[in-house]
């Protein structure tokens, strides 16, 4: 029986597999009954609305689960708990009330000349 | 030295403007380049604004030596340009002992770093010059039935000159005038890529800044250097296609 973990390869070029990837969605798409296409069409313009507010940060998976565990308590987006904490350190820190410079290391990567370390006990007690 | 021709039977699919950014894109990477026009129509030469001359019959007919008929355009970009003397081109080209290795023998010792032949959408002698002279054959097509097929005759032609002994290094289709809103260009694409697959490059946007900029005489890169033909369709984060995209895959292949 042939195995099937391997992945099948793609010989195209990326850029045309996407490009011909969404072209065949619209395709497909446009074959929909109008409730659905409508759908779709409301679907795709609140993921192009809610694109600007995207953003990927690494975190130490303690402080990840966290702010998780305290979202799903109070019942709220994490989102928006995470809006208020960094809105709060964002006022603090322009206020002088936050100090980072303690924290301060320098850095080998070739982009960054500082890191931030921070007390290891921080996590050990989320 | 890399030579690329840019071919199809069909005229109209984008040949010359392909032809003038590209060569434009390589010089702007520092890529020492010359672009030939093998069309008597003489367009590249008016593409930079410039004067047609008869450089390329006074080079193979003349036997004037390429440095003095070619014309610096731009910074590290000459073109020898074409008028309606490259018809007489052709007929003493006719005349000639090894005359479908004209071309690759004159070429063999220049010191371009690229050299883009613009061929005339046309089957004679100086196509067929072209094609041998040539490491890559780059294909543009519009997405429609008669440009296709003009892509399917351009192949059969380089398989006949690779029975003869020639050995192309690859090629590329090149889809041109796309417009992703018609389901005549989906469906021509869809065929494109499942009968040439990887082959296949990512497409230049339809954009009528192509047409004003062959009209005030300036390249892509100078008129309009952010309009669709040149950065492609936003697809999510990504840039899809456009000119520049393809210069930075044509350099992979250039630099091996």
């Amino acid at each position: 029986m042939a195995n099937r973990n391997f992945q099948r390869r793609s010989i195209l070029d990326p850029a045309v597999a996407d490009l011909l990837a969404g072209m065949e969605n619209k395709q497909a798409e446009a074959r929909l009954p109008r409730r659905e296409r409508e759908k779709k069409a409301k679907e795709r313009a609140k993921i192009r609305a809610r694109r600007d507010q995207r953003v990927t940060y690494d975190l130490p998976p303690q402080l990840k689960q966290a702010v998780f565990d305290l979202a799903e308590s109070l019942s709220l987006p994490a989102s928006q708990l995470v809006t208020l904490a960094l809105h709060r350190f964002m006022e603090a820190y322009t206020s002088g009330q936050i100090d980072i410079s303690k924290y301060k290391k320098p850095s080998k990567s070739p982009r960054y000349d500082w890191k931030l370390e921070f007390p290891p006990e921080w996590w050990q007690n989320s | 030295m890399f030579i690329m021709a840019l071919a199809n039977q069909k005229g109209g699919v984008g040949k010359t403007t392909t032809a003038v950014t590209l060569a434009s894109g390589f010089s702007l990477h520092l890529k020492n380049t010359l672009l030939i026009d093998l069309d008597p129509q003489g367009h590249i030469a008016f593409s930079f604004g410039v004067e047609k001359t008869p450089g390329l019959y006074r080079w193979l007919v003349m036997d004037e030596p390429l440095e003095e008929v070619v014309q610096n355009v731009r910074p590290g970009l000459d073109i020898l340009s074409s008028d309606k003397r490259t018809e007489s081109v052709k007929r003493h080209i006719t005349l000639m002992d090894f005359r479908e290795t004209l071309l690759f023998d004159r070429l063999r010792n220049s010191y371009y770093d690229v050299i883009l032949l613009d061929m005339a959408p046309s089957l004679d002698v100086l196509h067929i010059n072209g094609l041998i002279a040539s490491d890559w054959v780059l294909i543009p097509t519009r997405p429609d039935a008669m440009a296709v097929d003009g892509v399917k005759e351009i192949l059969l032609t380089m398989g006949e000159i690779t029975q003869r002994g020639h050995q192309f290094a690859g090629y590329s289709i090149l889809p041109t005038f796309f417009d992703r809103t018609t389901r005549e260009t989906v469906t021509q694409f869809q065929d494109i890529v499942h009968a040439f697959g990887s082959k296949v490059l990512p497409p230049i946007p339809q954009d009528t800044r192509v047409r004003e900029s062959a009209a005030y005489g300036k390249t892509l890169w100078e008129y309009s250097p952010n309009s669709p033909a040149m950065i492609g369709y936003q697809d999510g984060k990504n840039q899809v296609g456009g000119y520049k995209q393809i210069v930075d895959r044509l350099l992979e292949v250039i630099d091996g």
